[in-house]
């Protein structure tokens, strides 16, 4: 039975922005990879999609979100669940990523 | 998880230095003078450099990203992974055997002119297995990707262009043979050339670079009904031009079958414009502001295609085709087919060096990125110098100056040896230790902001 009190969703958020899309070189939090996430009982379950169907490095990406959960306290196990839909767009990155690649936002 | 995951083509980093090998080779080869321009097209050194060239290098090349990206494109796995390495097994040898054959052609080694249809088929056994390996996941992939289809069309004219090349191979070392194949031995090597340059390597790099542009600029991947123009007009045009002109070959005065080549060079015309046109349209329609050196050094690959289009048509309107095919074939090899290899490779082999060296340090710790493990400032040169030099050299191959023509390949040689260069420092991870760390771990509910642009 674990000691550690339940680490909040933006705890757990911050976190995964140690995970790096290696091809566009930026944390997939900000790069809106990140569908859902939530925390209970020990475990924090993650949707995620990729930038790309068939993403060369779709298998390391979600191993290294387990990996990044995994050494949260108090979190013992990390499900994820890869989803196609919707389908990822650079319109889904936040401001600070869109800056970065200078993205401008769709007109609505 | 796998530590390796299925998507990765382990062989693929090995195939890559075998192809690139001779890729130097072949530029050695013609720096020294001892191929065409300086001597005849059918010398065996000019035989030996042409198919260093396109089965040493660009079809090695192709199969070796093709093990890569069709699990990419279809997101299933190779049908074995150790096929890989016995195509690459194959292909050498066989190429070996080739080589032997085509000097003992001209030196008169009758018992070593076997070596040429022996060593085609181990070649062809090559190609086999590297299509079952391919061809298996694309099937299992429903519905097939419009990439997939030009990988699949590619395929096809792969077999008939080794199936050729085999004939070919028997008619010279064979004299039982020769007389049955006479007509074609005579005038079928151009649709031989044709077939393998545009329905084989074009095609394929179509389809591969509608997947790898969209996906390294964040352009829309999906081509809709241009994209299938693009694909059907290709098919049908190197498909009728190389059918009819090789029944051409022994029915010269079908009126019918002159008509319906024409119309496949104008159906290739038509495919490779809109293809260009599409490029163009990728590119403005990318979301990625900035993009990547190979992005930008493939331009001059892009820039090739669209000069060998413009001069074809020219030459094929003024019946000076083939007087000129030499030039332009060397145009299409070094420009466009040789361009769009390198480049791309400046992307492809740090992406595979990042999964095989620091995939595992994801979620454990601070890893570099892809990009950390190049310097494009220190590389984009030797794309200029390379692309000059293939400037210079078709240059000198349309005027018929062999020492320019020369001049130039040495340029573009020694723009291979020093890309070759910077693909192995990225391979050794020479870059990666002067890398800032990428992912900082961000206090917990602090910033939610990524490293600085």
């Amino acid at each position: 039975m674990s000691t550690h009190a339940l680490p909040s969703r933006e705890y757990v958020l911050d976190a995964l922005h140690e995970v790096i899309d290696p091809e566009l070189g930026y944390n997939i939090v900000d790069i809106g990879l990140i569908y859902g996430l939530e925390v209970a009982d020990n475990l924090i379950k993650v949707t995620l999609t990729m930038t790309t169907r068939g993403c060369p490095a779709q298998d390391y990406i979600m191993e290294g979100v387990k990996q990044r959960g995994l050494r949260i306290p108090g979190v013992q196990d990390v499900d994820i669940h890869l989803v196609w839909e919707p389908p990822w767009s650079p319109q889904k990155m936040t401001p600070v990523a869109k800056a970065y690649f200078h993205i401008e936002d769709d007109l609505p | 998880m796998p530590a390796v995951s299925d998507r990765l083509s382990r062989w693929t980093p090995l195939i890559f230095a075998c192809a690139l090998v001779n890729f130097l080779l072949a530029q050695t080869l013609i720096v020294a003078g001892m191929t065409w321009p300086e001597m005849a097209l059918t010398a065996g050194s000019t035989l030996v450099t042409v198919h260093l060239i396109t089965l040493g290098w660009l079809t090695l090349l192709m199969f070796g990203a093709l093990f890569q990206f069709v699990p990419v494109i279809t997101t299933k796995p190779l049908l074995n992974q150790w096929l890989s390495l016995a195509v690459l097994i194959l292909v050498e040898f066989g190429l070996a055997g080739m080589i032997v054959g085509f000097l003992a052609l001209n030196h008169g080694a009758s018992g070593l002119v076997y070596c040429l249809p022996f060593g085609g088929t181990l070649v062809l056994a090559g190609v086999l297995l590297a299509m079952g390996n391919i061809v298996t996941p694309l099937l299992h992939s429903r519905p097939l990707a419009l990439p997939g289809r030009f990988v699949l069309a590619g395929l096809a004219f792969l077999l008939a262009t080794i199936l050729l090349g085999l004939t070919f191979a028997l008619a010279l070392s064979v004299p039982a043979f020769t007389p049955l194949v006479a007509p074609l031995l005579a005038g079928g090597v151009g649709y031989h050339v044709l077939a393998g340059l545009g329905g084989w390597f074009t095609l394929t790099a179509i389809g591969v670079s509608y997947k790898l542009l969209p996906m390294f600029m964040l352009a829309p991947e999906e081509r809709g009904w241009w994209g299938e123009c693009v694909l059907q007009l290709g098919i049908s045009g190197f498909g009728l031009s190389v059918s009819a002109g090789l029944l051409s070959v022994w029915w010269p005065q079908a009126v019918l079958l002159n008509a319906v080549q024409y119309l496949g060079w104008l159906a290739i015309v038509v495919a490779v414009m809109a293809y260009l046109i599409d490029v163009l349209r990728l590119y403005r329609t990318r979301k990625r502001a900035r993009i990547e050196l190979h992005n930008r050094a493939t331009f001059g690959a892009f820039l090739s295609l669209a000069a060998a289009l413009v001069i074809a048509v020219i030459l094929v309107v003024s019946h000076r085709l083939a007087a000129y095919a030499p030039a332009l074939v060397l145009l299409v090899l070094f420009g466009w087919l040789s361009g769009l290899g390198l480049t791309q490779l400046y992307k492809i082999v740090p992406f595979l060096t990042w999964i095989m060296r620091y995939s595992h340090q994801l979620g454990r710790g601070a890893v570099p990125r892809v990009q950390d493990l190049v310097d494009e400032a220190r590389t984009s040169p030797w794309f200029v110098i390379y692309f000059l030099g293939v400037a210079l050299a078709t240059l000198g191959a349309f005027i018929n100056v062999a020492y320019v023509c020369r001049t130039g390949v040495t340029v573009s040689a020694g723009a291979t040896l020093g890309l070759a260069f910077e693909y192995w420092r990225a391979w050794r991870g020479y870059y990666a230790g002067r890398a800032r760390p990428v992912a900082p771990i961000p206090p917990p509910c602090l910033s939610r902001g990524g490293p600085a642009p």
